[in-house]
Order: C-alpha cells, then sequence, then structure tokens
C-alpha cells in the first residue's frame, strides 16, 4: 500500500528524519509512538507529501509520488560519470556503488554533471512510475491535531466540498480537452474521438450530498448538518474531519494525533470510531500518545527516535517487552 | 476677535465659491481617491500574488519596487513620474492631460504597493491548517486558494482595504502641487482670487474631515455587519 524508501528529511540545518523505512500494507493498522519533537508528524506528513522528503522515495500502490531518488536505483548509479570513473580507475563495482551511497559522490548540483544517460534514465524511471500527488492524495485522508475543518464551510460544505471539486474538475478537463480534439479534428483526416463525460455536475452534487448525510448520521451529527465548525465541541469537529476524509474514499487513513487537542471527556467519541475504522479493515498510520490504545488497535508499533524508526515490532512486544533502551525510557515515562 | 472674522470670512467664501469645494474640488478628489483605490487593489493583488507565489526572480523584483516605493515620500514620486514617465513612454507628451496621466499613475503604483501587503498579510493571516486540510483531499493550490484561503482572507482585506481608501483620499492632496483639479488644486485657484489662505484651508479641511469621518463610520459599520455573519 504505502513503501517509505529511505527518508531524509532536513529542515535548514536540522535533521529530523535521517533514513527511515517502512512498508504499511493493505488493511493494516501502525501507530508512531516517540517523545515530542522526534519527527513523527514529519514522517507522517512525508507519506502524503505536505513535507516534501529531502532524499528518498515514497510509493503508493506502486505508483511513485516524490521525485526519483537516484541512491536508491543501482542501474542509475551504475550509468553515472561518477561511477564510471570510479570503476575506471580500478574500483570494484560493488565497491564503487558503496562509496556512491557512503559519501554522497553523485554530483547532483548540476544536472547534466553526471551524464544524459544518467538523465534520461531518472527521466524514465519517473514517468513510467509516478503519479500526481493530488490524485494520491485523493485516495489518502489525514486526520489533525487541530481538526482543520474549513471555517468559511458548513459542516456539510466541509464534506462535500474535496469530491465535488475533484469530480467536476476531471469533467472541466474532459470538455477543454474535447474542445482541442474538435479543432484539431477540423484539420485531421482520421478524426480522434471524444473523451466520453458520464456524470452532469447536478449528479455529483447529489451524490455527494447524500454521502455526506450517510456519513454524518453514522456518527450521529446529521442535525449538524448546516452549522458551522465554529459552534462545535472539539470531539465533534474531529469526528466530521475523520468522515470529511472518509467521503473520498481513500485507501489508507493517515491520523497525526488526532486526540491531543481535546477534553478528555471527548477523547473516547473520537478513538471510538477509529477503532470501527480498523476493525472494518482500513490500513491506518496513526501518530498518537495514547498508549492503551495503540496497544489494542495496531497490528504493528513503530518507535521514531533521533531521525530514526528505533524499533519495529508489535503492540506485545513493544509494550511488554521493549528492546531499545531509548523505547524503554519512553514508555517508562508516558506508560 | 480673529475668530469671528475667520469664521465670517470662511461663510463668504464658501458661499461664493461652494461650488469650486463641493463639485469640482471633492468630486475630483473622491474621483481620484476612487480610482487609484479601485485599480491599485487590482494591481496590488497581482502584486501579492507574485509575492507568495514561487518564482522567485519575480518575487525579488516585486519586493524591491515595493520597499522602494513605501521607503521614499510620495511627493517625490509625483514629481519623478511627471518627468521619468513621459522619458520612458514617449508618446505620452502628445497626450492633453498627460500630467494627470503621470500623476494617476504614480497614485496607482503608489497605492498598490501598499495593498500588496495588506492583501498578501491578510492572505498569510489564515491559519496554514485550512490549506494542509485542503491539499490533503486531493485539492490543487488553485481550488485551495479561491474556495477556502481568499473568502477567509477578505474578513483580514477589507478592513484594511478601507483604512486605505481614507489614505489616499488625503493623500491625493499632494496631488494639487500639480494642479490636477483635487480639493486642494481647489484651494490655489480660490487663494488666487481672495488672497486670504486661511479661511480656505479651514473649508478644505472640514471637507476632508466630513468625508472621511462618513467613510470611517461606514467601514465601522461593514466591519461589524461581516464579523457577525461569520
Ligand atoms: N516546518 C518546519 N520547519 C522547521 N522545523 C520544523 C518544521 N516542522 C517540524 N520541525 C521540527 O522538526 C522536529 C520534529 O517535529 P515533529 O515531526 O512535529 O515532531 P513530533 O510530531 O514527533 O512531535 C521538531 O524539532 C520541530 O521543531
Ligand atoms: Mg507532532
Amino acid at each position: 500500500m504505502l513503501n517509505i524508501n529511505n527518508i531524509y528529511k532536513n529542515f535548514e540545518d536540522l535533521k529530523v528524519l535521517k533514513g527511515v523505512s517502512t512498508e504499511i500494507k493493505e488493511g493494516e493498522v501502525v501507530s508512531i509512538i516517540g517523545a515530542s519533537g522526534s519527527g513523527k508528524s514529519t514522517l507522517l506528513r512525508c507519506m502524503n507529501l505536505l513535507e516534501v522528503p529531502t532524499f528518498g522515495e515514497v510509493w503508493m500502490e506502486g505508483k511513485l509520488l516524490t521525485p526519483v531518488d537516484p541512491y536508491l536505483h543501482r542501474e542509475v548509479i551504475e550509468a553515472s560519470n561518477t561511477y564510471k570513473k570510479l570503476v575506471a580507475g580500478g574500483i570494484a563495482p560493488d565497491e564503487a556503488i558503496a562509496k556512491i551511497k557512503a559519501e554522497d559522490l553523485l554530483n547532483e548540483k548540476f544536472s547534466s554533471a553526471e551524464g544524459k544517460e544518467y538523465k534520461a534514465l531518472i527521466k524514465k524511471i519517473y514517468n513510467e512510475n509516478h503519479l500526481d500527488i493530488n490524485l494520491a492524495r485523493q485516495k489518502m485522508g489525514m486526520v489533525f491535531q487541530q481538526f482543520n475543518l474549513f471555517n468559511n464551510k458548513t459542516v456539510k460544505e466541509n464534506i462535500m466540498l474535496a469530491p465535488i471539486k475533484t469530480r467536476t474538475e476531471k469533467i472541466k478537463k474532459a470538455k477543454i480537452e474535447n474542445a482541442l480534439t474538435k479543432c484539431l479534428n477540423l484539420f485531421r483526416k482520421e478524426k480522434k474521438p471524444l473523451v466520453e463525460i458520464t456524470e452532469t455536475k447536478a449528479q455529483i452534487v447529489a451524490e455527494a450530498e447524500a454521502k455526506a448525510i450517510e456519513l454524518l448520521k453514522r456518527i450521529g451529527l446529521e442535525e449538524k448538518a448546516d452549522v458551522y465548525p465554529s459552534t462545535l465541541s472539539g470531539g465533534q469537529k474531529q469526528r466530521i474531519a475523520i468522515v470529511r476524509a472518509l467521503a473520498m474514499n481513500p485507501d489508507v487513513m493517515l491520523f497525526d494525533e488526532p486526540t491531543s487537542a481535546l477534553d478528555p471527556e471527548m477523547i473516547g467519541e473520537v478513538l471510538d470510531l477509529m477503532k470501527d475504522l480498523a476493525k472494518e479493515g482500513m490500513t491506518m498510520v496513526i501518530v498518537t500518545h495514547e498508549m492503551g490504545f495503540a496497544r489494542e488497535v495496531s497490528d504493528r508499533v513503530l518507535f521514531v527516535d533521533e531521525g530514526y524508526i528505533k524499533e519495529d515490532a508489535s503492540p506485545e512486544e513493544i509494550f511488554r517487552n521493549p528492546q531499545d533502551p531509548r523505547l524503554k525510557d519512553f514508555l517508562s515515562k508516558v506508560l | 476677535m480673529y475668530l469671528i472674522t475667520l469664521f465670517e470670512d470662511m461663510g463668504k467664501i464658501f458661499v461664493k465659491y461652494w461650488d469650486l469645494f463641493l463639485i469640482e474640488g471633492l468630486t475630483a478628489t473622491i474621483l481620484l481617491s476612487l480610482m487609484t483605490v479601485v485599480f491599485g487593489t487590482v494591481f496590488g493583488a497581482v502584486l501579492a500574488l507574485v509575492k507568495i507565489g514561487r518564482i522567485k526572480v519575480l518575487k525579488w523584483i516585486v519586493n524591491a519596487v515595493v520597499e522602494v516605493i513605501r521607503g521614499t515620500p510620495m511627493l517625490l514620486q509625483l514629481y519623478i513620474s511627471t518627468f521619468l514617465i513621459p522619458v520612458i513612454i514617449p508618446a505620452m507628451n502628445e497626450l492633453e492631460n498627460k500630467k494627470l496621466i503621470c500623476i494617476s499613475l504614480t497614485l496607482i503604483l503608489n497605492s498598490a504597493a501598499y495593498v500588496s501587503e495588506i492583501i498578501r498579510s491578510g492572505i498569510e493571516a489564515v491559519d496554514k491548517g485550512q490549506t494542509e486540510a485542503a491539499r490533503s483531499l486531493g485539492l490543487n493550490g488553485t481550488t485551495t486558494m479561491t474556495n477556502i484561503v481568499l473568502p477567509q482572507a477578505v474578513k483580514n482585506i477589507l478592513p484594511a482595504l478601507g483604512n486605505e481608501f481614507i489614505t489616499v483620499i488625503k493623500e491625493t492632496s499632494l496631488a494639487s502641487t500639480f494642479y490636477v483639479g483635487e480639493l486642494m488644486t481647489t484651494y490655489h485657484i480660490i487663494v488666487g482670487k481672495t488672497h486670504n489662505s486661511l479661511p480656505i484651508l479651514m473649508i478644505i479641511g472640514i471637507v476632508y474631515f466630513i468625508l472621511n469621518f462618513v467613510l470611517s463610520k461606514a467601514l465601522g459599520a461593514f466591519e461589524r455587519r461581516m464579523k457577525a455573519h461569520a
């Protein structure tokens, strides 16, 4: 589902992630724990590219979301001038590759410095695998600590906006494309067919509205459909933020401390909704400080510390039998 | 005693020249200000988009121009532009009202510089989380801007834009140096006839004050209504 390959993330001089790799499988519920400031949010936000990784690649369902990282493709390194020089200088191929990786030798500052073959190969890999980030995000819901409901929209509009806009924009694009094809067809002997447009805007809106009402019923807030977010409690806001993401029928949901900004009495209602999602088989990645919850719902727990995933194990192992000394220390503080 | 004479003179002059004050001067001031703010806003919006945009070179140029405009006196800019614009655009010399055009362009550019700051800060004051939420749902940058960020930014921008309008009304008086017909030009015209400065200046002061006072009250009411609807 999601592949995180050797992610580095720097904010100017601050190195937050220093080579993180993991795979999120379909239907899996993965919790990310760690001290505050350790880079949990950064890791999560790199998954949907709200933060663009400095190095490394993110793949979703076999599609590349980031630019190509040459260090992750042996054939790309082999196509580089640096590698060719090293090998010509008598260094064994494997050694040359190791050296280039370890010492960050590829000259990427000047896009032509590594030669045409190298550039062409990167372009080829990108073109064959890359998926537009907006399309990818439509399949990746995200829930924020601060809810981030749209202040200028009612609850229902909050839920309907993305489904309507993303689908109507597709129609708009198809219409423009068709107009262009029609024009060009005037000059063509063999007429090119037009793209078929199967849905109208009215249909899209009606469907989005039905879905929004259904989702609001699910969380028992249908009477709040037409109010603005400022009138809601934190727990209500967060549950609406969750169903707003669900309205896009995502394949995976990312949660960044969804209960950290809530009053204690409201945490339960949000966690219950998340548990339901987990039971239904939703793929979920959850940054959380709710250790009991993480232990209960997770298939796997990642402990992030000092820019690395220090421990990656089942909740049983993480909480019963932690290995990493910093994890032991962390758990002794939070449990 | 002098005050009584002053009030008498003000009365006399106003009765005799009221049309110069209220019809020609005031109308010209309002039109000039309105035009400046409208075009200044449009142009300022473009500059603001460049400022928050990603094209580094354009950004740098716009920031430099804005800083220069904000860092030099308006009167100086008006003087320079009446000389400079005809040099840059020689065709200007053919035009009858080239002075007015130069003055208008300067007022507009000056206002655009300030408005661009108003709009930029209005946009940047919208919580980043709003943009992140929209983008995380797969909406593109344009849709996010037009559906989420701008509608919220307008609430920050409109009040400040109203204040800018009042500032511009006062600044148009500087254009009187070039006799473009607004309120302060009225002063130059009438003083040539009556040779009595103070009463005329007092009248003009009152006209400016009433105009801006009414305007700022109206803006205040508008702002309250907008807040009530938010
Ligand atoms: N946009 C940013 N610019 C600069 N520094 C950032 C930014 N986002 C996060 N950081 C820094 O990166 C580190 C990790 O942050 P974060 O991922 O939010 O930690 P966590 O979620 O584990 O508390 C912190 O030191 C934080 O200050
Ligand atoms: Mg965080």
